[in-house]
């Protein structure tokens, strides 16, 4: 770790120890003792900052009793609980997270092919739709701690897609190494010291760019949603237009405001019926300054996560199509931040600062090939364009007008990269 | 005395003799076959050498308006195992780029690329930066370089109607963009690749995209052309389950073989027929085996590492057909027309040219040494 951009441990139970977190204090390294539902739990919590570690991450969905009786204590509790059980009115926790999330990649059906979107491009399983929520909820750091599948094979480029998948929503990867990584990382196989330090190298890149935190979603499309409407499954509305490139801003139904919606020029409101008059009047207002509104019929929204599942149902794939057909109908082609092409196999987010002046681009590579000859047409007249790889020097991109404003090429993305505008 | 019997026979008959004074008649250009096993290499060069074997590109193509129908079949969205979609099913860029060079440097007045996007009817320029082509290079590639979507009215103000000549197999006249008639001289850039329906596509099968999805795809619009379609062709022309547009002529027999594997053949057969091309070029460098793109159960990669040119689309079809490793006369049910009627015999039979490989001067590198087997259970 000594070289990584890693200054906090969630330890187990069985890795507990006075002297490992005295090691760690030293290095300037957190230690938090994870903590999982049962009847001790409360004994359990307890017990980490005994050994002189910083704090509790409570995993998992715990008796209110539980919650109080640390927040009486005033240990440093994280809550990492299901989606479903998320608090998002909760001032006083530092961070907000889920232990639940997708592994993200590709979808791949049984016979081998690629699944399929509504929108045509490959189905891509990813947190980003979830965290880009919370991300809009809340301005608290936001962790996601999903693990990776058991007994699979995982390739280096997996956990860089889990990263970035984080990462260009604003949000934290907890890093969870698969059994055997870890066992030949801590053996020192040299092919795994050599993939840990890809890892590091892109953690470190985001790290080292901290400024992107702070920007906001830049785009010209709304996303009126909640918890209550699907905003806390994967794989959702806001999911399907971010795998069209569509830059989208989502603004919970709370954060409603004419403020959040004063660059919006499309908006979709996935649960009208949600809505307090107030925030009806917001919308209306939205429509009479000439802003386009797709107010959903019944029946547009999805239930809470429940059960342990945290995507959509098989049934609801259907309906998914028939908002996309909706959707796709308002939005054309029309250029409502940035057009990316040949970016099938990507995610991306748009993000900026207040006055548009500055805005970095994010791009996830969801496959095992590098992806070629990318090209972006951004909104806006922009001068200079500069893309950043981890563990590669800035390069300097020539800029072009396009008919919708600035034109950008990409030779080559890896895994993660983002192009800077100003 | 003629029984009702001899009467049928000789009808029967009729057709056929017919088809095979037609097809006797087919003419046989020569074939340019060459080796050449990147994309990174001199394809200028090669391309200019082997047209220079053809008699020369500028005796076709000087001062005229050359219109290039690439092959972008399926979403550019779909890839094969994430590789680009030039080295599996797609044109690539750099063929296409050198092909306009060329033309250029021959003397075309303009080079117009031409496809019907898949599920679209948007700027074919999109499509092509979706696909990764660089778009603002190829502009440059030449002096006047436009590009087309033809899967709907397109730049045009009007669709024109070509119809097949001897009346058609399956529809007796297409209603096209206008690119298919605005133009001198017709260029099929087609990609060497196996087709789960038709066996092979190759320079006539690619054509197949000269049709309009706003007229012949699912979503055409029941009496006119829906300029906004969003679907493929499958219903209209290969099982017939519905007709074109009512704006279109509709098909000569509502109740003849619905088997893909009847119509489409005869559908590209007339299509090479009633819009003839002038210049076949067949891009086998890098391609894929066992379907014409990914969404094709069992499909590989392959490296035939071979171009393949000529002036007349069946032959260079046989040619290629040859390299592919097969019998350009195999009848249906032998591969790779196995599910089939052999699209090469029947365009022969049209007239349009000859599928007898010995009839055709192969030149450049001999087909013997340029065959690359695509069935990977045959022999080497």
């Amino acid at each position: 770790m000594a070289q990584t951009p890693i200054n906090c441990l969630l330890l187990e139970r069985a890795n507990w120890s006075a002297d490992f977190a005295k090691s760690a204090t030293a290095r300037g390294i957190v230690t938090l003792g994870v903590v999982h539902p049962g009847p001790d739990a409360i004994d359990q919590a307890r017990k980490p900052t005994t050994l002189g570690m910083s704090g509790v991450v409570l995993e998992g969905d715990f008796d209110p009793k539980v919650r109080a009786a640390l927040a009486d204590s005033k240990i440093l509790t994280v809550e990492l609980p299901s989606r479903a059980n998320m608090r998002f009115d909760d001032a006083n926790r530092p961070v907000i997270g889920s232990y639940q999330g997708l592994w993200p990649g590709i979808q791949v059906e049984e016979n081998g092919a690629t699944k399929s979107a509504p929108s045509g491009a490959p189905w891509i399983d990813t947190n980003t739709g979830f965290l880009r929520f919370v991300r809009s909820y809340t301005a608290k750091p936001v962790w996601i701690a999903n693990q990776p599948p058991a007994k699979t094979v995982i390739m280096v480029n997996r956990y860089l897609q889990s990263i970035g998948d984080a990462a260009i929503a604003g949000a934290h990867w907890v890093i969870a190494l698969d059994d055997d990584f870890s066992r030949r990382l801590l053996s020192r196989q040299p092919q795994a010291l050599a993939d840990w330090k890809r890892i590091a190298t892109t953690l470190s890149y985001y790290e080292s760019h901290n400024d992107w935190k702070s920007m906001t979603p830049h785009g010209q499309l709304a996303l009126v949603e909640d918890v209550g409407s699907g905003a806390l499954l994967s794989g959702g509305i806001l999911d399907m237009i971010a795998v069209k490139h569509t830059p989208v801003q989502p603004v919970p139904n709370p954060k409603l405001s004419d403020a959040e919606m004063k660059n919006a020029k499309m908006a979709v409101d996935v649960d009208p019926s949600s809505l307090t008059p107030p925030q009806k009047d917001v919308l209306r207002n939205f429509t009479r300054a000439g802003g386009t509104l797709l107010s959903a019929p019944p029946g547009w929204t999805f239930p809470m996560p429940q059960n342990g599942e945290i995507t959509l149902g098989k049934d609801d794939f259907k309906k998914l199509d028939e908002i996309w057909k909706e959707v796709n109908g308002m939005m054309g082609r029309t250029n409502l931040g940035a057009r990316l092409f040949n970016v099938s196999s990507m995610l991306s987010n748009l993000v900026g600062t207040p006055d548009g002046k500055r805005l970095a681009l994010h791009l996830v590579n969801y496959t095992d090939f590098p992806v070629e000859s990318i090209t972006a047409h951004v909104l806006g007249n922009y001068t200079h364009a500069r893309l950043y790889a981890p563990g590669a020097e800035p390069k300097d991109l020539p800029v072009y007008k396009v008919e919708e404003g600035t034109g950008v090429d990409i030779d080559k993305v890896d895994v993660v990269a983002t192009v800077v505008l100003e | 005395m003629m029984t009702r019997r001899d009467l049928m026979k000789a009808i029967a008959a009729a057709p056929l003799a017919a088809d095979l004074a037609r097809a006797e008649r087919s003419t046989a250009a020569p074939v340019s076959v060459a080796k050449c096993d990147s994309y990174d290499g001199d394809l200028t060069g090669m391309l200019s050498t082997m047209f220079d074997q053809l008699g020369g590109l500028g005796r076709l193509v000087k001062n005229k308006t050359v219109t290039i129908k690439v092959n972008l079949t399926g979403s550019p969205a779909l890839k094969f195992q994430g590789k680009p979609l030039g080295l599996t099913h797609y044109t690539h860029p750099k063929m296409a780029a050198a092909m306009a060079y060329l033309l250029e440097r021959s003397g075309a007045r303009r080079v117009r690329f031409v496809e019907s996007a898949w599920a679209t009817g948007g700027p074919l320029e999109e499509y092509l930066l979706d696909a990764g082509w660089n778009v603002r290079l190829l502009f440059g590639a030449a002096k006047t370089v436009e590009f087309e979507n033809t899967n709907a009215l397109g730049n045009g103000k009007r669709y024109v109607r070509l119809k097949v000549p001897g009346g058609g197999q399956i529809f007796p006249a297409f209603d096209l963009n206008h690119s298919y008639e605005d133009t001198d001289v017709f260029m099929s850039m087609a990609k060497l690749k196996n087709h789960a329906t038709c066996g092979v596509t190759l320079s006539m099968k690619n054509c197949f995209g000269i049709t309009p999805a706003s007229i012949y795809g699912d979503d055409a619009g029941m009496e006119g052309p829906n300029e906004n379609p969003t679907k493929g062709r499958g219903n209209v022309c290969h099982f017939g389950k519905r007709g074109p547009s009512k704006s279109a002529v509709q098909e000569l027999d509502a109740n003849s073989n619905r088997d893909s594997g009847y119509r489409m053949p005869r559908i590209v057969s007339d299509l090479a027929s009633m819009r003839p091309i002038d210049i076949a070029l067949i891009d086998g460098l890098e391609t894929m085996a066992g379907g014409e793109g990914p969404w094709i159960r069992g499909v590989r990669t392959v490296k035939p590492g071979v171009l393949i040119a000529g002036t007349n689309a069946v032959n260079t079809d046989t040619v290629a057909t040859a390299v592919m490793g097969y019998d350009p006369r195999a009848d249906r049910g032998t591969a790779p027309f196995t599910m089939c009627d052999n699209t090469l015999k029947l365009a022969e039979a049209l007239g349009v040219g000859s599928a007898d490989l010995k009839k055709i001067e192969v030149r450049g590198v001999p087909v013997k040494d340029a065959v690359f087997r695509f069935n990977a259970n045959s022999p080497a």
